[in-house]
């Protein structure tokens, strides 16, 4: 666990203790994450529809779409990769979790007080990792497929079929998981997005949201006085 | 061909067989695919190998390599025993009816009558009709052959003369008339017998024979089919008698000078008809006259000699019209030396070579070898890649002191001291002196080409040569030229020849090819008048045609048979109208056919007796009975105005007007008939007589690079040579189009060898010949399969020709390098010379 | 007969390059509803090829193709298969029939110019693939992004991707020629007159009366022509002496159609797709609208009823 808790030195007099909750590699490795899939994403519905093909003038063009949207893609993958070496273990389901899953409802509805409460990652986040991690293996090996089309045999010509299919499906099911994703990361848990920016968090905003992590953080690093490194 | 290309369309039935038309003259091909398509006309097959013009035959027989005459042979036997023939057709238009003199005998053992085994040929007096009376009852006092006076050396023994009035019986029942001489000869080659030798499964043979002979079914005489041939035929040692036997098919099936109809030989080159037609052989002038030989003390007894006689049924007529050769001679001595060729000298006739020893290809290059022919000058041709045993010809060529080599490539015949297996040190004790020349290509010339339908079209230069590149005859122009000067500074030995040559061309460096043709056209060199028409031809004027020649110094004529193509109105080459009010293809004013102008040869045979066309939808000529002369949409190729009364044979190039079935005298070195023989290499001993198993009069050559192998020396497989639909001879491998279509050689190999063998598709596989080897890919195929020849299981293998040590694939070292004639034999036919490129035996192996 | 069938002179070149069918696009294409009178067509009779490849010669020549480096592999085909820049290939097969005899099966392979082409469905990019109302299908290098999609489309494996340009290629049925009135350059260099060119009708009556000429006087009694409906019928048709085994034919497939994936993918995907996302967008906006954003409960310690 690399989170901890830190003392700003903007703070002046306030009692407000802020929590690093995503250090620096983090951040990047997510923005870069973020940057590569929304050009797979913008490259990838300009060759969805005619109706979103003007997309690909935005980046430059059908043809620098074409040639980039495999590269990105594969930078995606590592991207995402690496997030799971990093978060493998905080993403895994817990029984907090299954108990949160009961009562997701209550989530939806904003009646976060009668919520159990959540460790770094809450289940909805989890599941969101795991759908991007199992998606990005399958539109990684789809998109190989529809990479390098011509070198599939006609023989085994399903496999081109295979690959159309399970690129769309895949990255229809990422896409759903993005949508709610930026909804809840910008509008829907305010401190979110400045978290994934600046990388903290506040105490309070850590024991609504992921109260077994903030405990967990204050056991092994009271805050006050504490010292810390911004990473 | 004796028809065209373009009549092949007119066919109802293809045999198409030592030839494979689809790959090798694919435009030539349309015409078969029209008459298909148009005439629902079959098409049978019959090679060595299922070829792509087999995969476009309404039936396929794989023929084992060198078969060819047992199964035309049992063709004729076939539709003589079914009546399959064309009786009026026969008695009228052929010699069937001709007796036959006793003592003529049939080569139930394998010879003919007259054989002496100490020199390998035949004293062909037998081979001769009987004199008979009008009525062709056979009478006794037939001329004697001329007294042997004291001969030259090298002069042939001079044979007796055909009779004046021959012997004959129309109802073809005589023993010894020529039909009952052929029924026995063929008799012999029955359906059992044609599998055991080519091994063709019977049933097969049959469903061949019935296809074929049944354009003659019930007698009728309307359909028509064709015989179409290539190399495939002619590289034997018995090349000449396979053609022959085709040619007495159909005479018999009365297929000549029909629309549909004939004996086509395919001309491999654009204008290998050309040059043959201009002599290109060293036995005869151009136009096919007999090269004088030493005997010809002056230009009668030449002209005596080669000018025939009418040999006939009294009450018959015969045009003969080789009677006309005094005609063709003088003109073209005329042409040959001008002013200085008068009566008093015999028109200069003993400036001309008299030919006293066979001096054919593989002679040559045998002569070199053993070091009496001292330079070479190779135009148009790659003497080495040609062959046949390309290793002889390497080692010839090292013997020589020069060697001139006019080409548009580098070709291997130019650079034979870097041949594969030369060392940097043997490269050095090479003496030979090259000069290599560089000529034009096709493209790059103005001219006329002579092709397989015997047209000869004008063609202009699309581009200009590159560089310093010459045209060939500008080269050898000013070769010329320099001898000339020579010999006019140091006299020499004989100059007048030279030095008397005309050469009146507009600029003597250059002679253009328009005045060349010209030239061979003949124009008059006093005024003339035909004294039944009354028309005039003023001096210097082109002549007509060659019926204006004259024996008498008064015209000149380059090449008697090329006379009518370039007169008065201009070249009638270059004539290009599509008009074909005929519909039989026949396009009268596209460029200009030899002879005057006819496109199907010997069209009188299109009629019966009585002058009207055998099948009214296929009219060329017929006879115009109010007009009393014959007409057509062809130039009829008879008397114009001789009766059908008057039964003038249609065959008017033979002394005896008909349709020769039996070859008599000199007409052939090997048989009057055609009889099966082995190839010099084969697996088997002859069917018929194994103690003769090959051609009597073939001799083998000598030196000590001549190997022959035997049935028991090791080379079990039969291997034949052909051309490839992608590549052109020796030079497309330079041209990248063509290298990628078939980028590398290969060795078709059965399925069945294959796997005996344990060879699989792109191995790389070692043929091995007595003389050499070959290395090139397997290409496993369905095509060729395993065949069962008189008991014996027989493997055939066929390798294309194209392979070199010069061209794109080879400078990048992606081949051997070895070239395929290296394997072949030098053994030719006794006829023609052709060597024996097919049909010799090898080994197989894995490299 | 055969010259008859030949191009009526310059009746092709009449309006030919309007367009039928354009890839990718938005909307209509200009000449969706226009009716010409001829649908262009190639026909070989596959019983009539002898296999010589001036077609192939003739279409490199024709579009400027020049060298390519090619290896023996145990047949007399140039290559395995076309190329993006050898877009006519003569395939050959030593077909052995059920009687033991041999066929040597040559088949010129090319675009097809399908009336319903898989390529132009499955093609994402405007104007990447357009269909002539003449009927050829015609890649627009300018606007092919290089994404391959229509290789998936394409149930005969014609189209081929340049890795230098990035860009696809196919025969275009020499719609260069055909617009000022020649025929395309394969068919001029056919010397056996086994290829033809005209308007579809033309072609269709010429092939079935050769099949049935091949049916009733060569012996062939499967003799048909192969004009498969599965694509809405082909700009090249052709005549085979046994249509029911195409295969045999170096792998025409038996009955081509556009991939139901890919007809799927480039049909009720892309709505249901495009609605599902839409309605995502949606939904998570409605879900704002009712809930907003979730606050902070800074003192609140019994987080959690469980």
């Amino acid at each position: 666990m690399s989170s901890h808790v830190i003392s700003t030195p903007r703070t002046t007099g306030e009692p407000g203790e802020r929590i690093l909750r995503y250090t620096l590699t983090e951040r990047v490795n997510h923005w870069f994450a973020a940057l590569t899939y929304i050009y797979c994403l913008i490259t990838g519905l300009a060759f969805w529809s005619p109706y979103m093909y003007w997309l690909a003038a935005i980046v430059g063009g059908g043809p620098t779409a074409r040639f980039w949207h495999p590269w990105l893609g594969v930078a995606f993958t590592v991207s995402v990769f690496w997030m799971h070496q990093m978060w493998d273990r905080d993403m895994q389901i817990t029984d907090a979790d299954r108990r949160w899953a009961k009562v997701i409802k209550l989530y939806i509805e904003n009646d976060d007080q009668n919520l159990p409460p959540e460790g770094r990652f809450n289940y909805g986040q989890k599941l969101f990792f795991w759908l991007m991690f199992y998606g990005i293996i399958l539109l990684l090996i789809s998109g190989i497929g529809l990479w390098f089309v011509e070198d599939i045999p006609w023989s085994l010509r399903w496999l081109r079929y295979l690959s159309v299919t399970v690129h769309v499906i895949a990255a229809m099911a990422t896409i759903a998981g993005f949508i709610i994703h930026i909804y809840m990361g910008t509008a829907m848990v305010r401190g979110g997005f400045t978290s994934i920016i600046r990388g903290e968090v506040t105490a309070d905003w850590a024991r609504t949201h992921h109260r077994l992590w903030h405990e967990e953080v204050m056991r092994r690093q009271p805050p006050p006085g504490a010292v810390g490194s911004r990473k | 061909m004796t028809n065209g290309w373009i009549d092949i369309r007119n066919t109802d039935m293809m045999l198409i067989m030592g030839g494979n038309p689809a790959e090798n003259h694919p435009c030539g091909f349309k015409w078969a695919i029209e008459a298909k398509r148009n005439r629902n006309a079959k098409l049978i097959s019959v090679d060595p190998r299922f070829t792509r013009t087999s995969a476009t035959a309404d039936l396929f027989c794989q023929i084992r390599a060198g078969s060819d005459i047992a199964f035309l042979g049992g063709i004729i036997n076939y539709a003589i025993q079914n009546n399959r023939i064309a009786h009026d057709y026969l008695v009228n238009y052929t010699n069937a009816a001709f007796i036959v003199k006793e003592g003529f005998k049939l080569p139930e053992d394998g010879l003919y009558s007259g054989f002496d085994p100490q020199t390998q040929t035949y004293d062909r007096s037998t081979w001769n009709y009987e004199e008979g009376n009008d009525s062709g009852a056979v009478v006794a006092g037939h001329a004697a052959p001329p007294p042997a006076t004291s001969l030259p050396p090298g002069a042939p023994k001079p044979l007796p003369p055909l009779p004046g009035k021959v012997g004959y019986d129309l109802t073809l029942q005589h023993p010894r008339c020529v039909f009952q001489l052929l029924k026995q000869q063929y008799s012999r080659y029955t359906p059992e017998v044609v599998e055991r030798i080519t091994g063709i499964p019977k049933d097969q043979f049959l469903k061949a024979a019935d296809m074929f002979t049944s354009v003659r079914k019930d007698g009728d005489m309307k359909k028509v089919a064709t015989v179409i041939y290539a190399v495939g035929w002619t590289q034997h040692s018995y090349g000449t008698q396979i053609i022959r036997t085709a040619a007495i098919l159909q005479l018999v099936m009365g297929n000549v000078g029909r629309a549909g109809g004939g004996v086509n030989a395919l001309r491999g080159h654009s204008n290998i008809q050309g040059a043959t037609d201009m002599g290109g052989v060293f036995d005869i002038w151009p136009g096919y006259l007999k090269v004088p030989n030493p005997t010809d003390s002056d230009l009668a007894t030449y002209l005596k000699r080669i000018t025939p006689t009418a040999s006939k049924p009294g009450p018959w007529d015969s045009f003969n019209y080789w009677s006309n050769t005094p005609k063709f001679v003088v003109s073209q001595l005329k042409s040959f030396f001008g002013d200085a060729a008068t009566k008093e000298n015999d028109f200069c006739f003993n400036w001309m070579p008299k030919v006293d020893r066979n001096y054919s290809w593989a002679q040559i290059w045998d002569n070199m070898y053993r070091g009496s022919v001292k330079g070479l000058l190779a135009f148009g041709m790659n003497g080495v890649c040609i062959g046949p045993d390309s290793q002889k010809n390497i080692e010839a060529l090292k013997k020589a002191d020069f060697l001139v080599v006019g080409e548009i490539y580098p070709d291997e015949t130019s650079e034979f001291w870097r041949s594969p297996g030369i060392t940097a040190d043997e490269m050095k004790n090479i003496k030979t002196t090259v000069y290599r020349l560089a000529c034009a290509g096709f493209a790059e010339k103005d001219g006329s080409m002579t092709n397989s339908a015997r047209w000869l079209q004008w063609k202009y230069a699309a581009v200009p040569t590159p560089g310093e590149c010459r045209l060939d005859q500008d080269i050898v122009a000013q070769i010329f030229l320099k001898v000339r000067e020579l010999y006019q500074k140091e006299g020499g030995k004989f100059p007048d020849p030279i030095v008397k040559l005309t050469w009146a061309y507009s600029d003597a460096k250059r002679p253009p090819l328009a005045e060349l043709l010209k030239e061979l056209n003949g124009k008059a060199l006093a005024d003339l008048t035909d004294p039944k028409t009354q028309v005039t031809i003023k001096k210097g004027q082109q002549l007509p045609g060659f019926a204006w020649l004259k024996d008498d110094g008064t015209t000149a004529c380059g090449n008697w048979i090329y006379s009518g193509c370039w007169t008065e109105a201009g070249n009638q080459t270059a004539r290009r109208e599509t008009g074909d009010p005929s519909n039989l293809g026949v396009y009268q004013n596209w460029a200009w056919s030899w002879p005057a102008n006819r496109r199907v040869l010997y069209n009188r045979a299109s009629c019966d007796p009585s002058g009207k066309p055998w099948d009214p939808s296929r009219k060329q000529v017929w006879w115009n009975e109010g007009a009393q002369t014959w007409a057509g949409v062809d130039v009829p190729d008879f008397k114009p105005d001789s009766d059908p009364k008057d039964h003038m044979g249609p065959f008017i190039m033979n002394p005896e007007g008909v349709g020769r079935i039996f070859g008599p005298l000199a007409a052939f070195a090997d048989g009057p008939f055609p009889e099966h023989y082995e190839p010099i290499e084969s697996l088997v001993v002859n069917a018929l007589h194994p103690n003769q198993s090959n051609n009597p009069v073939v001799k083998k050559f000598k030196t000590d690079a001549d190997k022959y192998a035997g049935p028991n020396d090791g080379y079990n497989v039969i291997c034949t040579t052909y051309r490839l639909t992608e590549h052109y001879h020796y030079w497309t491998k330079n041209n990248p189009m063509n290298v990628q279509l078939i980028p590398e050689p290969f060795i078709e190999v059965p399925v069945e060898l294959a796997q005996e063998l344990g060879i699989k598709g792109n191995d790389k596989i070692k043929v091995t010949s007595i003389r050499s080897y070959y290395i090139a890919k397997a290409f496993v195929t369905k095509r060729i399969k395993p065949m069962m020849v008189d008991g014996k299981k027989v493997y055939q293998i066929g390798i294309p020709i194209h392979q070199g040590y010069r061209g794109i694939q080879e400078d990048a070292g992606r081949d051997a390098r070895t070239i395929l004639n290296r394997l072949t034999p030098t053994i030719v036919d006794p006829n023609a010379y052709t060597p024996e490129f097919k049909g010799f035996l090898v080994k197989v192996e894995k490299v | 007969m055969a010259r008859s069938w030949q191009l009526k002179a310059g009746f092709m070149s009449e309006a030919t390059l309007a367009i039928k069918k354009i890839s990718g696009h938005p909307g209509p294409a200009p000449g969706a509803n226009v009716e010409r009178d001829y649908q262009v067509a190639k026909l070989i009779d596959t019983t009539t090829c002898i296999g010589c490849k001036a077609c192939e010669v003739a279409c490199l020549e024709w579009n400027g193709y020049t060298f390519t480096e090619t290896f023996f592999d145990n047949s007399y085909q140039t290559m395995p298969a076309t190329t993006w820049n050898y877009w006519n290939l003569i395939k050959f097969n030593e077909h052995e029939r059920e009687d033991g005899t041999l066929q040597l099966l040559m088949r010129k392979d090319q675009c097809m110019h399908c009336a319903d082409p898989g390529c132009l469905a499955a093609c994402p990019a405007d104007g990447a693939i357009v269909q002539y109302t003449n009927g050829i299908v015609d890649f627009q290098q300018q606007n092919c992004i290089g994404c391959g999609y229509c290789v998936s489309g394409c149930p005969f494996d014609i189209p081929k991707f340049d890795p230098t340009t990035k860009k696809m290629f196919k025969c275009t049925l020499c719609v260069d020629r055909v617009s000022v009135g020649l025929e395309p350059a394969c068919i001029k260099s056919c010397p056996t007159g086994c290829l033809h060119f005209g308007s579809k009708e033309d072609m269709s009556y010429l092939a079935e009366s050769r099949a049935k000429q091949l049916r009733e006087n060569f012996g062939f009694e499967k003799a048909g022509v192969y004009d498969p409906s599965g694509v809405g019928g082909t700009g090249v048709i052709y005549v085979l002496h046994d249509v029911t085994n195409p295969e045999a034919y170096g792998g025409l497939p038996k009955d081509p159609h556009i991939p139901w994936v890919v007809r799927f993918w480039k049909g009720p995907a892309k709505w249901i797709g495009n609605l599902a996302m839409l309605f995502g967008v949606i939904g998570v906006t409605i879900h704002y609208f009712r809930y907003g954003p979730k606050e902070i409960h800074p003192r609140h310690d019994n987080g959690g009823k469980l």
